[in-house]
């Protein structure tokens, strides 16, 4: 990018010039963003702040940076409108503000290296634009007033929608999928009534169109609620410049993938597992930087945040390279807590850090290096419809590894039957199934486990887990399905197996009394309320009597 | 073709300075000799140990001493007022030109720049100082 500009060999004098500026300029606004949500003015910050982008703004433009002067550009337009005009100081605008700082800071510091996370840079950019657009929208038409000229042209294809709007549509075409299961459901009945005549296949053709029109719909009306994670990402760096300085250590934050983008609603929700994440990575996870010297690290510590697209939705990867977790540590808490920590590997000793009571401030963090409450993390994941997961390297660092729908209102699901009752299970954890025989069942110390794929697979009833009770007489289970989270595997043994199917997921009702193992619940086409399992819960440790179904 | 050239750069910025350098190291104007100063009153004092200059870039917004001070000082000095000055500004901002030149710059520059700007603004500066 730089390679054609006449300063291009001063880029290291560029960045090390306006780094400072630029992290001057951050931290002001965010001293700005706190006067005006508690209503005092910014009149003797104003100048500076102002100075400092502009400066940024012309050295960027001089060095050939253009994304950097952009950027710079139009926060000083966003500052000059939310300076104008106090009505527009509503919270949105405020992180867009602070998120461009802080994407500025990235992109000076990022220049010498020739990237530029475009994709951000234009997310970030039309975000400014709606909002400028947004508010100068009615000094267009009154006469005379000349406001930016790109305001009227960002006006025209983009739109401001209350989010609450694209949560009614959501719900409509969730209504829609239940009403259309009912539908195929009808069908099916009929068929099998029937048999094959004309109007039963005309239905059949028909339903299959409706079918697919309602995923057309769905997939659009998804496409609306796509937000990128940018704007978490912003966020966080903040937060990791204001963590190390307050624990007095070197923390640079470098982040990857901030255009993955995420139904709004998964992002608002991942925020705060993530904060918690990475402020521990901060507080507990990094050495300070005379200790970090000792060990022959850099001085500075690295947290690295990553997102990318998979498949079945999205991996977010949170990592320190700092102590790493002391695995006996954490199994010595566990077996004091009357947790089952008899394996040493590490595989199996990390994920307790995930079980309520484990990772206590006092027990684990200072000395496993590892913060609390994360029992709090893994069940926000879990109520979204995702799971975490942890390795870690003593004295190299800790990652976590984080799995998130891209919505949470559709789930492909798989649906089974268990004495009489059905559930369903999201089918990205769902690894295989398997018809079981007699006899395939074995019981290894009072727990019963299936040769699957050569492996001891641990299985458990799924009327015991699910809490349907002891079914009477002998329970003859036909099949197992496999499930996975993270690298844990369980067989759960069920009675019949329904199919794959996409299902709206509701709320937990308060009044269902076992949740533990249950993330939601969906309306069939038939009616019934369905619970979704949990599979994360499905593979977590069980208590000793959750074992052999006979 | 040209004579030797003498050019004092008064900026606050460090960046600028070399970006000024390299200009005046290369091209056109390869083998100027550069004098530098990071405020207005260093580069007063600079400013006023040198007759021979060929041209001041001073720029208009520094610490200590900015460069309408620096103005208002040399005219009531009477100082090398036969020295070029030129007023160094940020884009979209005419008030300032205005208020430069009438505080004695007899050129402005514009930031951002890019070589050629200086270059332009050193041949104006040379066309207008030699007399004829």
């Amino acid at each position: 990018m730089t390679g054609d500009n006449a300063f291009a060999e001063l880029i290291h004098e560029y960045v090390g010039e306006c780094l400072p500026l630029a992290e001057q300029a951050a931290d002001g606004f965010l001293e700005v963003e706190r006067r005006w949500n508690t209503g005092r003015q910014v009149d003797d910050l104003a100048p500076r702040l102002k100075g400092l982008v502009h400066t940024v703004k012309g050295n960027s433009a001089m060095m050939g940076q253009s994304a950097a002067a952009e950027v710079a550009h139009a926060t000083e337009d966003l500052f000059a409108a939310l300076l104008a005009d106090a009505s527009q100081r509503e919270p949105a605008a405020l992180d867009l503000l602070l998120d461009g700082s802080n994407l500025l800071i990235e992109l000076v510091r990022g220049a010498a290296s020739g990237k530029t996370d475009t994709a951000r840079v234009a997310s970030w950019a039309d975000g400014v634009r709606a909002q400028l657009a947004g508010h100068s929208a009615p000094a267009a038409v009154a006469p005379g007033a000349s406001s930016r000229s790109a305001a009227p042209e960002a006006a025209i294809d983009t739109v401001r929608v209350d989010f609450r709007r694209l949560d009614a549509l959501q719900e409509i075409v969730g209504e829609a999928i239940i009403a259309q299961s009912r539908l195929r459901d009808i069908q099916r009945r009929m068929a099998a009534h029937l048999g094959f005549t004309e109007e039963t296949a005309e239905l059949d053709a028909s339903i299959n169109a409706v079918e697919k029109t309602t995923q057309k719909l769905e997939d659009a009306v998804m496409a609306t609620r796509l937000v990128p994670l940018s704007g978490v990402f912003g966020r966080l760096a903040r937060l990791v410049r204001e963590a190390a300085q307050s624990s007095g250590k070197q923390v640079r934050l470098e982040t990857a993938g901030g255009d993955t983008r995420l139904d709004k609603a998964i992002v608002d929700r991942l925020g705060e597992p993530l904060v918690h994440l990475i402020t521990n990575a901060v507080v507990h996870g990094v050495e300070r930087d005379d200790v970090r010297r000792s060990r022959g690290k850099p001085a500075e510590a690295v947290v690295r945040l990553s997102a990318a697209s998979v498949s079945d939705g999205v991996i977010l990867s949170v990592s320190d390279d700092g102590v790493g977790m002391e695995a006996e540590r954490i199994a010595e808490r566990a077996r004091a807590l009357g947790l089952e920590a008899s394996s040493t590997a590490a595989d199996a000793i990390y994920p307790l850090i995930f079980v309520p009571g484990l990772s206590t401030v006092d027990a684990v963090s200072s000395l496993a290096g590892r913060g609390v409450g994360l029992d709090v993390v893994a069940s926000s994941l879990h109520a979204m419809g995702g799971s975490i997961t942890v390795e870690s390297a003593p004295a190299r660092g800790t990652r976590f590894i984080l799995r998130v729908p891209v919505t949470l209102a559709v789930v492909r699901t798989l649906l089974f039957e268990v004495s009489d009752e059905r559930y369903a299970i999201p089918l990205a954890h769902v690894v295989e199934t398997v018809r079981v025989e007699d006899g395939d069942i074995h019981e290894i110390n009072h727990r019963g486990v299936v040769l699957w794929r050569g492996e001891l697979l641990p299985v458990v009833d799924g009327a015991t887990l699910v809490g349907a009770g002891t079914v009477a007489g002998e329970p003859a289970r036909r099949y197992t399905v496999v499930v996975q989270a993270g690298t844990r595997r369980r067989g759960v043994l069920v009675d019949r197996l329904h199919g794959h199917r996409s299902v709206v997921a509701k709320g937990l009702d308060p009044a269902l009394g076992h949740t533990r193992l249950v993330s939601g619940t969906t309306i069939m086409g038939d009616g019934r309320v369905t619970c979704i399992l949990d599979a994360q819960r499905l593979v977590d440790p069980l208590p000793s009597h959750a074992s052999v179904p006979n | 073709m040209s004579p030797h050239l003498t050019f004092l750069v008064v900026d606050d910025s460090k960046l600028h300075h070399q970006m000024y350098e390299l200009v005046f190291s290369r091209g056109a104007l390869a083998g100027s000799t550069v004098l530098h100063a990071y405020n207005g009153r260093e580069g007063y004092a600079v400013f006023q140990a040198h007759p021979e200059l060929t041209a001041v870039f001073l720029d208009l917004n520094m610490p200590e001493m900015n460069g309408l001070e620096f103005l208002a000082r040399r005219r009531a000095d009477g100082m090398q007022l036969h020295v070029p000055v030129v007023m160094v500004t940020t884009e979209d901002s005419p008030d300032d030109e205005r208020r430069g030149r009438e505080a004695g710059a007899w050129e402005y520059l514009r930031k951002p720049f890019q070589p050629a700007d200086i270059e332009r603004t050193v041949a104006r500066v040379l066309q207008s100082s030699v007399p004829g």
